[in-house]
């Protein structure tokens, strides 16, 4: 079964687009949140991640702040 | 055995490789990521033949040009440790230890790890990193909404931080331990306009102040956010506190130099002493370029131009020790 992916980012967070390019590079499909403008995401990568940094991914429930490849392959299983 | 050894993926870094490699040196570059510290900013446009790019797009140039190089190796994401002599006389060369607990063998070395950014060293700053202290104003600054914060710091880096905050925070305060703000004149003149910022002068931050983290949740996971911040006002000596919800800390940079301080001569600020003509440091076979180094100017290009001048250097270090 395909994860469920969410990224939670801001339009100039470098760590956000080498993360989305990671998925793309991939082909993981994500769900993305602009946490800029969406202000219920906003509090939601908050309450889920508790910090205030960006990225924050979230994979079936499980947390990743900030570029952490390895960790981001380990849980969708890249090689 | 390596030819050289190139630590760090910036522009030094990367020139460095080109060079060394355009020279049939077997080359390996160990870093952290490409790019440098440029990685990060949302918009360059003062490196040469592109008029405007991002940060990651600098970052892709550069490795995919070292990486169309033959003989060029790349270990990444890999750190550097510890640097030794290699047992033998004095031109065997140098043991690279990594935070992947490899080994590498070299016959020069060339240092590139450039700087990274100056943290207050004071209490509560390291305890709330990421729990409103934030290092990264372009990345972080709509997360603060709605949020009073405050800003470390009056230089250009410090006046940047508070033009990326002004359409997202409610109020923010700008502290400087100096009289006078140092940044950009016409940036000043722009936020001062702005009735959310006010500029506290004379002031030296103290301690960031916060909750602990709630019961049942551990210390990096959930709760005990950022709340103010005590700084002296040295204009009355007294200790003064400010509610704040954020803090960016935009007070210059260090040099990434502690591996290596034991074996070449570093300045007192922690820069790697270089003859400027050949990049070479105080110890033969190691030379050292860009951000790391004491140029005076901390600039992406003249990074690039300073590696190039290490790696013709380490390339002519070699010439010579393999004729003795």
């Amino acid at each position: 079964m395909a994860n469920k992916v969410v990224i939670y980012t801001t339009p100039e967070c470098a760590y956000c687009k080498i993360t989305k390019e990671f998925f793309r590079k991939n082909i993981i499909s994500y769900e993305e949140k602009d946490v800029s403008v969406n202000d219920k995401a906003r509090e939601e990568m908050v309450e889920k991640s508790g910090q205030l940094g960006v990225p924050v991914v979230d994979i079936d429930d499980k947390i990743i702040v900030g570029f952490d490849k390895e960790m981001l392959s380990k849980l969708l299983n890249v090689k | 055995m390596y030819d050289v050894i190139i630590i760090g993926g910036g522009p030094a870094g990367a020139a460095a490789g080109v060079y060394s490699a355009r020279k049939k040196l077997k080359t390996l570059i160990i870093a952290d990521s490409f790019g440098g510290q440029s990685l990060v900013s949302d918009s360059i446009e003062n490196w040469i033949g592109v008029k405007k790019m991002t940060g990651l797009e600098l970052a892709k140039m550069l490795e995919e040009h070292v990486r169309a190089q033959e003989n060029v190796e790349i270990k990444m994401p890999e750190k550097v440790v510890s640097v030794k002599s290699a047992q033998g006389g004095p031109a065997s060369g140098w043991e690279i230890t990594t935070d992947k607990n490899a080994t590498y063998m070299t016959k020069a070395l060339i240092v590139a790890s450039g700087g990274r950014r100056r943290h207050l060293n004071i209490l509560g700053e390291d305890k709330f990193e990421g729990k409103g202290v934030s290092y990264c104003s372009t990345c972080d600054a709509p997360v603060f909404k709605n949020k009073t914060v405050a800003v470390i710091g009056g230089g250009d880096a410090g006046l940047e931080a508070v033009v990326d905050l002004m359409p997202y925070a409610s109020k923010i305060y700008l502290i400087s331990n100096k009289e006078l703000l140092t940044g950009d004149f016409s940036t000043q003149e722009e936020i001062k306009k702005s009735d959310k910022i006010s500029v506290i002068m004379n002031a030296d931050t103290q301690e960031i102040l916060g909750d602990p983290p709630p019961l049942g949740r551990t210390s990096t996971k959930g709760g005990g956010f950022v709340k103010g911040l005590k700084y002296l006002d040295k204009t009355d000596n007294q200790i003064k506190e400010l509610a704040v919800e954020g803090i960016f800390v935009e007070i210059g940079s260090v040099p990434n130099s502690e591996f290596i301080k034991d074996l070449v001569d570093t300045n007192q600020a922690g820069e790697i002493i270089v003859d400027h003509k050949t990049g070479a440091t105080t110890h033969p076979g190691i030379f050292a370029a860009g951000d790391v180094t004491d140029e005076i100017y901390k600039q992406s290009n003249i990074s690039a131009g300073d590696a190039i001048v290490a790696a013709l250097s380490a390339y002519n270090y070699l010439l010579n020790i393999k004729k003795q």
